[in-house]
């Protein structure tokens, strides 16, 4: 872990920009080499295959909680297929952050207005059992902008009964140190791979891997914790490698009862360990009408250079409330409905999704999540 | 003492072997005989595969939960009301395990093949079908000449050169 | 390697290779119930999408979401 130096941006910001295209270029060859691999030891045939989902998504979030902060979230996610092998997934969406969070009402007592606007595409291209994608997102508001571009592969086997997927992205982040005009540089990269296994006719699992590494700005420069009695921004090391291994089950029960049960053993090099689970059940009353309910449950140790207030001369010293030891609790509910005809103005098999979800913290925050979804087929299933 | 050039005539009688083999595949289609099936119809009346030789026969194995077969469906029936005078025939072979969830996809739909029904799966057994959906084109003979697995609106044109050359055989 | 990412993709490696063994080949046609939304581990990839978003700005891990694979199987 090394700390900035002082008076170092610029040099920071140059070493970070003759590492981030080492890393691109390197992460995204050894991608394609793989793609390859896949693609000649699978022997692409070409033959018809299903379509993928072409529909068109649009949902709405809200979210409030204990602080008074309300987020308004529109999404629309379109699905195209352009041949029976190529597939186009384009989607935007906007976060409205209205009145205070905790951060702007600091300066902002009036109330601040700050939106987030991002936008996403990717080229699904299937051959034979393998699918392959490329794809990138650009998300820009006020003091903060992001550029990532990712790629995926999965490949079927055993008549389908085993898939193996893998992926790759890179993100590009900019924060602005608002109020002041100096604007840091953060380089992201992950990479994921699993492996699905059909158990049963009713059982299937799957195991995950995903490693991920942030290089360059990751600090906070909205929140600040006590140094000596001073109120100081927090500093945090600028490198960071994470991991997070899942196992995920999924079980069909009798009487149209699914079981769902998932779970996430997450650690990285600040010493932020956690462990997720979540179980959860739904029923289909028929088919068009289904109801879920989810329970999860997040466990996490703090950094290991947290503490609730600092003396001295600490190196780094954060006042993140991510980098806290803490639990939280998620209660979902969920409803989906498709119509036989249709719904109003949209066609037939349409499908509206009704969620509810209640998020409570052991560091005293609670919030609210509800979502309103409506799904459009562009053709008549 | 080893002719050595022996293993060289070796490796290139069996390439030869293999490129003729493929020739050979090629030229035929990969054609067999379509094996023995016999299933009810909606109204419970015993259809066999092979009382429709002397026809063009498309036979396709579908479910309601596979979304590429429910695609496939109007379709199919569309060649179907298109060829049907010419001798050409299909048979849609539903592998639901209740028939309840194949009733509730045909409800309301307007459609004029034979659908057929199978919950144990003995067609795709027989078929040795490897995804779903798969079809098969049989010509006058009985033979299978054509199978396709999975479906797009797209494959439609290709579907209808196969049947128009199948159609155009002599019996 | 740390101690604890060995011993984690030991048992990784190990629930894989048991699964695999202990699994049956499931027909094509007999997907029926795997075909189910619920039994999807993304079938809502927005919706999922959002979720990763709001729950990594209040949580210290993050990950484990760019999965794929089950299904009804279809060609």
């Amino acid at each position: 872990m090394k700390a900035r130096p002082a008076g170092s941006d610029c040099r920071a910001a140059g070493v970070v920009a003759s590492n981030r295209w080492t890393i691109l270029v390197g992460g995204l060859a050894v991608t394609w080499i793989v793609v390859g691999l896949f693609v000649f030891l699978g022997g692409a045939r070409s033959k018809a295959q299903e379509p993928q989902a072409e529909s068109v998504g649009l949902q709405f979030h809200t979210f409030v909680d204990s602080r008074g902060v309300t987020v308004l979230s529109p999404t629309v996610d379109l699905g195209m297929d352009f041949t029976n092998r190529t597939g186009l997934r384009v989607g935007f969406g906007v976060d409205a952050i209205t009145a205070a969070s905790d951060s702007c009402a600091r300066c902002h007592a009036e109330g601040a207005r700050n939106a987030r606007e991002f936008v996403n595409a990717s080229i699904i291209k299937t051959y034979g059992d393998t699918k392959v994608s490329v794809g990138g997102e650009f998300s820009h508001e006020d003091f903060y902008q992001a550029s990532t571009v990712s790629t995926s592969i999965s490949r079927t086997l055993n008549q389908a009964n085993t898939t193996v997927a893998g992926g790759y992205s890179f993100s590009w982040n900019r924060p602005q140190l608002h109020p002041d005009e100096i604007v840091e540089n953060q380089l992201a990269q992950s990479a994921y791979a699993t492996l699905t296994q059909t158990l049963s006719k009713y059982t299937v699992m799957q195991l995950g891997y995903e490693l991920g590494s942030i290089l360059g700005y990751q600090s906070n420069p909205y929140l600040r914790t006590s140094v000596d009695g001073v109120k100081m921004v927090g500093v945090h090391p600028e490198e960071r490698m994470r991991h997070a291994f899942t196992a995920r089950l999924r079980q069909a029960m009798p009487g149209d009862v699914y079981l769902e049960a998932d779970f996430r053993r997450y650690f990285d090099d600040w010493d932020v360990n956690a462990n997720t689970w979540s179980v959860g059940l739904s029923h289909e009353f028929n088919p068009r009408v289904t109801a879920s309910g989810i329970y999860r449950r997040h466990a996490q140790q703090g950094a290991s250079f947290y503490q609730p207030s600092y003396t001295g001369s600490p190196q780094f010293y954060t006042a993140d409330f991510r980098l806290f030891p803490f639990d939280s609790n998620l209660y979902t509910g969920r409803l989906a409905i498709t119509p036989q005809r249709g719904l109003l103005i949209f066609p037939t098999g349409t499908s509206l999704t009704a969620q509810y979800e209640f998020y409570k913290s052991t560091t005293n925050f609670e919030a609210g999540i509800f979502t309103l979804g409506v799904r459009m087929p562009l053709k008549h299933p | 003492m080893m002719n050595s050039t022996l293993p060289w005539r070796l490796c290139a009688a069996a390439v030869l072997a293999a490129v003729l083999s493929t020739i050979v595949n090629a030229a035929s289609g990969n054609a067999r005989p379509a094996p023995s099936v016999s299933l009810p119809d909606r109204s419970g009346t015993v259809i066999t595969l092979q009382s429709l030789h002397g026809r063009v026969v498309l036979l396709d194995i579908w479910a309601s939960w596979c979304p590429p077969c429910r695609t496939a469906f109007p379709a199919y029936d569309a060649l179907y009301r298109e060829y049907r005078e010419q001798g050409f025939d299909v048979l849609a072979v539903n592998v639901d395990e209740k028939r309840s969830a194949a009733e509730e996809f045909l409800k309301g739909r307007d459609f004029q093949m034979k659908v057929l029904f199978d919950p144990k799966g003995t067609a795709p057994e027989v078929f040795r079908l490897r995804g779903m959906p798969t079809s098969y084109l049989m010509d006058k003979r009985g033979a299978i000449r054509f199978s396709h697995e999975g479906f797009t609106d797209k494959l439609v044109p290709q579907y209808r050169r196969e049947i128009e050359q199948l159609l155009a055989e002599a019996p | 390697m740390t101690p604890t990412i060995r011993v984690m993709l030991i048992l990784g490696l190990l629930a894989a290779g048991s699964s695999l063994t202990a699994c049956a080949t499931v027909q094509p046609w007999q997907r029926s119930r795997l075909a189910k939304n619920s039994m999807q581990f993304n079938p809502d990839p927005a919706l999922t999408a959002f979720a990763g978003h709001w729950q990594e700005s209040r949580e210290g891990a993050a990950g484990g979401l760019g999965l794929q694979g089950g299904g009804c199987g279809c060609k």
